[in-house]
């Protein structure tokens, strides 16, 4: 009987002392963009370089045959500057885009790692390859969805 | 013709004095066996939770309690108690921190029929607390720009609204003094709480999650007619 009764408050010692962390997965943060022309998804011939600023941290390097963009956004600024650098064999054009941004904090649990969301208030480019840009979706959170669709312009310009 | 009918009357006479005896018998049974509406009132102190925060646990829930005995059988039940969790993430260095009060209501149903002093009970609880708590993160940093900024979020509001059921058994230690055991599968109805993120703790719940299990060792302290064996003294 006694042995019965240690084995059960064993158990259940056992029991309470596991613990699990369910932290997210996937816990990138990231804003998402297709690139258009002439209302067609289109990809870069030629390499393109994201820098968070002119002299910011490269968030991505030569990259080739790009159609899409991912680059994550700042924790804290109110408006991030990206610089796109598209470098061909003979030419090099870059532009810069403005997002303005709020920034939330999303917290799971003491064992998971804190990030931030955003919300996209408002885009605003220079006009070098780049039309224009529309925000799709404003919530910038772990969907790998996209939230811009940039227009670049006319192949025909 | 008179002998049979007297004779008859006499038997039913018989038959009817033995079924009355057995009857009364049955009764005076059965008012034995029976508890009185109101056996009595108890407090309780759930020892676990006073232990964890002696031994500073992730969380404790430090509850004392209240209930009616009815007919020895049914009890309901307040508890009433504060959550407290200070617990610093092992690698993120996240920090969540609440010391808040909850209350739960409900009944326990004495499953055993002999009034011996020992009870098995069914528990089923409501519980609800509305409660604040605290984020933090001295060394928060963005890994990609590289700017460490402290992140510290401070009187985050939430509720949360639980059910419990479970058993417990219930024991006499000394006169008035009784030691009970629970187990409780929790699970949660609604939670309430800022987009920024969940709550870690909630009060008298636990560890939050859609579901979870608790228990309890209670000190008991009875006071009334139920914490005796009312059946010995009724006979005397």
């Amino acid at each position: 009987m006694r042995r019965r009764l240690l084995l059960i408050v064993s158990s259940v010692l056992l029991l309470a002392a596991c613990e699990s962390y369910d932290c997210t997965l996937y816990n990138y943060v990231g804003c998402y963009g297709t690139f258009y022309q002439d209302d067609a998804m289109v990809s870069l011939n030629d390499t393109l370089t994201i820098t968070a600023g002119q002299s910011g941290p490269v968030l991505l390097n030569k990259a080739v045959g790009t159609s899409k963009l991912n680059v994550p956004l700042s924790y804290w600024q109110e408006e991030d500057t990206l610089v796109l650098t598209v470098k061909g064999e003979y030419n090099l054009v870059q532009d810069t885009i403005w997002i303005t941004k709020s920034n939330q904090v999303h917290y799971e649990s003491p064992d998971c790692p804190t990030t931030l969301f955003h919300t996209i208030q408002g885009v605003r480019s220079t006009h070098e390859f780049i039309d224009s840009i529309n925000i799709i979706r404003s919530s910038v959170n772990y969907e790998k969805t996209d939230n811009m669709q940039i227009h670049l312009f006319s192949a025909t310009d | 013709m008179k002998r049979p009918t007297i004779c008859r009357f006499i038997c039913s006479l018989l038959l009817i004095s033995l079924t009355c005896f057995t009857l009364q018998a049955q009764d005076e049974k059965k008012k034995e066996d029976k508890a009185p509406l109101f056996c009595g009132v108890a407090v309780s102190a759930d020892i676990v939770g006073f232990a964890m925060k002696a031994v500073d646990a992730k969380f404790a829930n430090m509850e004392v309690g209240a209930r009616v005995n009815l007919y020895d059988k049914f009890f309901p039940v307040a508890e009433l108690g504060i959550g407290d969790s200070h617990r610093e993430g092992a690698e993120t260095g996240n920090t969540f921190s609440t010391t808040s009060p909850y209350m739960r209501f409900g009944m326990d149903y004495n499953f055993n029929k002999k009034h011996n002093g020992n009870r098995l009970f069914g528990v089923f609880r409501y519980g609800f607390s509305s409660f604040k708590y605290d984020i933090a993160n001295e060394t928060f940093a963005d890994p990609i720009y590289g700017t460490t900024s402290p992140l510290e979020i401070n009187g985050e509001k939430a509720t949360g609204h639980w059910l419990e059921f479970g058993v417990g058994v219930e024991t006499k230690l000394w006169k008035f003094i009784r030691l009970g055991w629970s187990a409780r599968y929790k699970f949660r109805l609604s939670l309430k709480s800022p987009d920024g993120g969940e709550p870690y703790f909630i009060p008298g719940y636990g560890k939050n999650d859609t579901n979870g299990w608790g228990g309890t060792v209670n000190i008991i302290f009875d006071v009334g007619k139920g914490s005796f064996n009312f059946k010995k003294k009724d006979k005397s």
